[in-house]
């Protein structure tokens, strides 16, 4: 019922916007807005809550107190197939747990994006290895804002592009340690992945519209997923192993999915 | 051409507002629906009589944008039908500014039954219960005298408030006894449990839902009680605390050590439609909450007595069949004529 009312309503709106503008197609050249992508991090069909035990299928459970991830090359696919890549410098962000509103969604805003009807989005989850040859070039305060995040390693050169602390209990421990602190490996190991998420409804992005984009990341498939893994196989100390570390990025590139889009 | 089409239906509808200005108060009483298997009213219907005039105020009100500081948040903003009065799959709701709350929105169904109201019981009167919403910062972030002083401007209201109210006057006084009569109006007491236990026509439970309930009422009634499905108590369940958060529930009330991470028990009316659940909405389905209260609790150091197993662990032990059973005698207490009455519809 109220859906047909909506549908009427909407039919209005086109009818009265047709007629008002009937002489020429909005003019988008030129034009930017911004965008929000708020991050929500979950663990199956429960909010993320620091400190508090979530079970895994195979009877083992976690708590986390760190809970972080690297985020980079954010692009928009807009309806016409083009595609809006975030100016390089600008295009890498640390979205970290503990950076969360009330609701448990870190932000992350993107300024003077195109304006066009985005249809798709998609971006990386760490470092590529183009920018890792940069060094320290192009990275502005990157650098720093890593080491302060504690997403840099300084015992070897690299990001951490993921980082979970906390603990971890089975049938037979209870509470032992937790971390997975992992990138790349240099050049030798490339643990970088990115993800394509087409979007519920199209966004528009506008001059005096700022939308957003809510996605919620199950942080529970970066151990059950593409592969499930054990704990206590010694997937509860992941750090630079050659198995590991791409069993685990294969799993988070899986995370994401798009919950819903608000056009301003 | 156009302009002037719109021009004239302006000038029709102008005309239309104008010849209703005149109408002036005639109570008209609206009959409050006692059901027969709901515990006393609560709400003294004596000193706030519901009358049509007042009860569509009342509803024009809880849709009306300019009880917030941006003209754009009503009531219904964070309470819609479609969800049993809540914000749509929100843990946590959000407001003015971007700003963002720290509580679940609850339903909005049956309060005059209830003598107290929020999750840690700071509304003690139905009237007064807007108040918080109206004036937090993050949620309508606005004053009683601006939302009065917005009314008073506004040419509906000066007619409505003189239909709804014998002294006719734009005030806070009327406005929170409108919203009262639009709120004590919103029963929802039609469910297929409802026709159950009133031996209604389409009251016939499956053996599944029978199940349910039966170990509903073995495990869960000691707080989901009466057809209200609270006891209206504050009870510390043993979730584990959201150091974001870090909400202590009743105790930011009064103090009390007792109180600490207390919070109301909910109604279970309509729940398959109002999720995420608890007070912080961190369970986003009906298994994760059985789930929890089969092997979650934690000891916060303050859990009801109630959730103490024999053997010193806490919890409600259930069984696989026992959580599908209570789920599927749980979706009998959706009320489909509720969420779909037009007297409660925006539109």
């Amino acid at each position: 019922m109220k859906i047909m009312k909506f549908t009427f309503a909407l039919l209005l709106c086109a009818v009265l916007s047709s007629c008002s503008s009937d002489d020429d197609m909005e003019d988008l050249a030129g034009q930017t807005g911004d965008l929000v992508i708020k991050f929500d991090n979950g663990v199956g069909d429960q909010d993320f809550i620091f400190q508090t035990s979530y079970n895994k299928s195979n009877g083992e459970s976690f708590k986390l107190e760190t809970l972080k991830y690297i985020i980079s090359n954010i692009r928009f696919k807009d309806d016409e197939g083009n595609v809006f890549m975030y100016p390089s410098e600008k295009n890498v962000f640390i979205v970290n747990e503990a950076d969360g509103n009330n609701a448990g969604e870190i932000w992350v805003t993107l300024e003077d994006i195109d304006a066009a009807n985005y249809t798709e989005v998609t971006f990386g989850i760490g470092i590529d290895q183009d920018r890792f040859a940069l060094g320290a070039d192009g990275q502005g305060d990157f650098l720093t804002e890593a080491e302060n995040e504690g997403m840099l390693w300084s015992w070897a050169t690299g990001f951490k592009f993921i980082r979970f602390d906390g603990t971890y209990s089975t049938s037979t421990v209870t509470d032992e340690g937790l971390n997975l602190h992992m990138g790349s490996v240099g050049t030798a190991l490339d643990n970088y992945k990115e993800t394509i998420l087409s979007l519920p409804n199209t966004v528009l992005v506008r001059n005096e519209k700022t939308p957003e984009i809510h996605i919620k990341a199950d942080i529970l498939k970066a151990f059950e997923s593409v592969t499930s893994v054990n704990f206590a196989d010694g997937y509860d100390q992941v750090h630079v192993d050659a198995v590991e570390t791409p069993v685990i990025a294969a799993n988070v590139a899986t995370m994401f999915s798009v919950h819903h889009v608000h056009n301003d | 051409m156009k302009k002037e089409i719109l021009v004239i239906i302006g000038l029709i509808l102008w005309s239309c507002s104008k010849s209703s200005e005149e109408v002036a108060y005639v109570p008209v009483p609206m009959e409050v629906e006692i059901p027969t298997n709901f515990p006393d009213i609560v709400y003294n219907l004596d000193n706030n009589p519901v009358t049509e005039a007042g009860f569509e105020l009342g509803k024009q009100l809880f849709y009306e944008g300019k009880l917030s500081a941006n003209d754009a948040i009503p009531c219904a903003f964070c309470h819609e039908q479609a969800f049993a009065f809540t914000h749509h799959e929100h843990t946590v709701s959000h407001g003015l500014n971007d700003g963002v709350g720290r509580r679940n929105a609850q339903p909005i169904q049956n309060l005059a039954y209830q003598s107290e109201f929020m999750w840690d019981g700071a509304a003690t009167h139905l009237d007064l219960q807007p108040v918080i919403p109206i004036t937090s910062e993050v949620e309508m972030g606005e004053t009683l005298s601006n939302v009065i002083s917005k009314l008073n401007a506004d040419l509906y209201y000066q007619g409505q408030f003189d239909k709804a109210f014998e002294d006719g006057e734009i005030n806070s006084e009327n406005m929170l006894k409108a919203l009262s009569q639009f709120m004590i109006m919103m029963i929802s007491s039609n469910s297929k449990y409802d026709k159950y236990v009133r031996n209604e026509e389409g009251g016939t439970l499956s053996t599944q839902e029978l199940d349910g309930l039966e170990s509903f009422k073995a495990k869960c009634t000691s707080c989901h009680a009466t057809d209200l499905f609270t006891d209206q108590s504050y009870r510390n369940n043993g979730l584990s605390i959201n150091p974001k958060l870090n909400d202590k529930g009743r105790f930011n009330i009064f103090e009390n050590p007792d109180d600490l991470y207390k919070f109301k028990v909910p109604s279970l009316r309509n729940v398959e439609k109002s999720k995420p659940y608890m007070h912080d909405g961190r369970f986003l389905t009906l298994e994760a909450v059985l789930e929890f209260y089969d092997s979650g609790l934690v000891d916060n150091g303050n859990v009801d007595p109630v959730f103490e197993r024999v053997d010193g662990s806490l919890g409600i032990t259930l069984s696989d069949y026992e959580k599908e059973s209570i789920i599927a005698f749980l979706k009998t207490l959706t009320d489909y004529e509720f969420l779909n009455d037009d007297r409660f519809a925006e539109f």
